[in-house]
């Protein structure tokens, strides 16, 4: 009974390398494509090609570890080993995770970043620079919510593995809807407002 | 084939009986619904940033004072509540229930005074003469052309985000009030709950109030 098992999870895992080798390969072909202009479009394509890659790679990475075929700096504890007994000793490693002491430190740091973001908002950066420092900005702090306050970084692998996908495909949808808008704001006709012509500037 | 006894075996995840999570199906639920819920924050700030950036001219009407102030203010309080949701969380996991209620009623006032501060903050911008369908007849002249998108963009995120920091608020002290009956899980789930509509924050607040400053108020 083993046997198909571990035939359909080394075909399953195929496929999703392959998944993950095309994705690189449609970063590597926008790359040298002649129509490759390095603008907002193709970077952004780029970036969501890899995020995508690296998903779909998560599994036969993970496949591969458990093979000893990788080199692991994240070792699997005895517990991870042990049976599973009841509901009560479910919630026994929850014993440990960030001190008080720890939380309140980053409690501080996130105030740090809020003040630095609002500073940026105080001096007068351009728009596209603030976008992307202040997306920056919220994406570390988000993250150490998740870790810290939610107590993440203490849960078992496989919900964070569960979890974070989710949020980095936000992301991406965010990145490929993006460039679009100044797409659609390009194609705008220009207004008469007054006397006067209103003509869109090009980008 | 081998006689093994069940409890040699190593748990094998895919095999039943187990549990690949090793979290109450509490927390689960709670997960499950924050990554729906993220997912609907999502869609409506990609569409305010659609919007926004396809458009021809966008309001930037919040000058530094009062209306960046207060946002930041709104932040600090939210991060602090954050903070005081983790001690509720811990000491709730001591088994102390009476400091648990105690921060957990600090998280309340913390998210109290958030909705307050918002509040201020609608009336100031309705009195204007803003709402979700229109703008204030002044703002033509400093933004000619503006999309009249910013009201609903703004009222109905900044609207959400407040009926859940509102929910959360019924929430926590539903917990707080009969906490001798809930367990330590129980707070976290809560804590999980809470710690989400901080995250969202985090979004909206530079989103919507940093990149729209009025240098020239």
């Amino acid at each position: 009974m083993e046997q198909p098992k571990e035939r359909e999870l080394k075909t399953l895992n195929f496929l999703l390398l392959l998944l993950a080798v095309a994705a690189v390969g449609v970063a590597g072909w926008t790359l040298v494509a002649d129509e490759f202009k390095a603008g907002t479009d193709d970077l952004f394509l780029i970036l969501v090609c890899l995020l995508l890659a690296l998903l779909f790679a998560i599994s036969p990475l993970m496949w591969a570890r458990s093979k000893g075929l990788l080199h692991n700096p994240f070792a699997l504890g005895e517990e991870d080993l042990a049976v599973e007994g009841h509901g009560d000793e479910l919630l026994a490693h929850e014993e440990h995770g960030g001190s008080d002491r720890q939380n309140t430190w980053i409690w501080g740091v996130l105030l740090g970043l809020t003040g630095f973001e609002v500073f940026l908002a105080y001096v007068q950066l351009n728009l596209t620079l603030m976008l992307i420092i202040l997306m920056g900005a919220s994406i570390i702090k988000a993250a150490l919510i998740v870790a810290y306050f939610m107590h993440l970084k203490f849960e078992r692998l496989t919900l964070v593995l569960t979890i974070v996908p989710t949020l980095v495909v936000l992301f991406c949808l965010f990145a490929i809807f993006f460039p679009d808008s100044s797409r659609a704001h390009n194609l705008r006709q220009p207004i008469m407002r007054g006397s006067q012509e209103v003509v869109q500037e090009g980008k | 084939m081998l006689e093994v006894r069940a409890d040699a075996l190593p748990a094998n995840d895919w095999s039943g009986g187990t549990h690949p999570y090793r979290i109450s199906h509490r927390k689960l639920g709670m997960w499950l619904f924050i990554m729906s819920d993220s997912l609907t924050f999502g869609a409506l700030l990609i569409v305010y940033s659609y919007a926004r950036f396809s458009s021809e001219n966008w309001p930037t009407p919040f000058p530094f004072y009062p209306s960046i102030i207060f946002s930041s203010s709104m932040t600090l309080v939210l991060l602090s509540s954050s903070l005081t949701m983790v001690y509720a969380v811990s000491a709730a996991k001591r088994r102390d229930k009476r400091k648990a209620r105690r921060w957990l009623l600090a998280t309340m006032f913390f998210g109290g005074t958030f909705i307050v501060l918002h509040m201020i903050e609608w009336l100031r911008l309705i009195n204007e003469g803003l709402s979700p369908s229109r703008l204030p007849a002044e703002w033509a002249t400093k933004w000619p052309g503006a999309s009249a998108h910013f009201g609903s963009a703004f009222f109905g995120i900044t609207g959400l985000h407040m009926f859940h920091v509102f929910t959360g608020l019924c929430y926590l002290g539903f917990i707080a009030a009969r906490i001798r009956k809930f367990s330590a899980d129980d707070v976290e789930v809560s804590g999980l709950y809470w710690h989400f509509v901080d995250l969202v924050w985090m979004f909206v607040f530079p989103l919507i109030y940093l990149l729209s400053v009025d240098f020239h108020p």
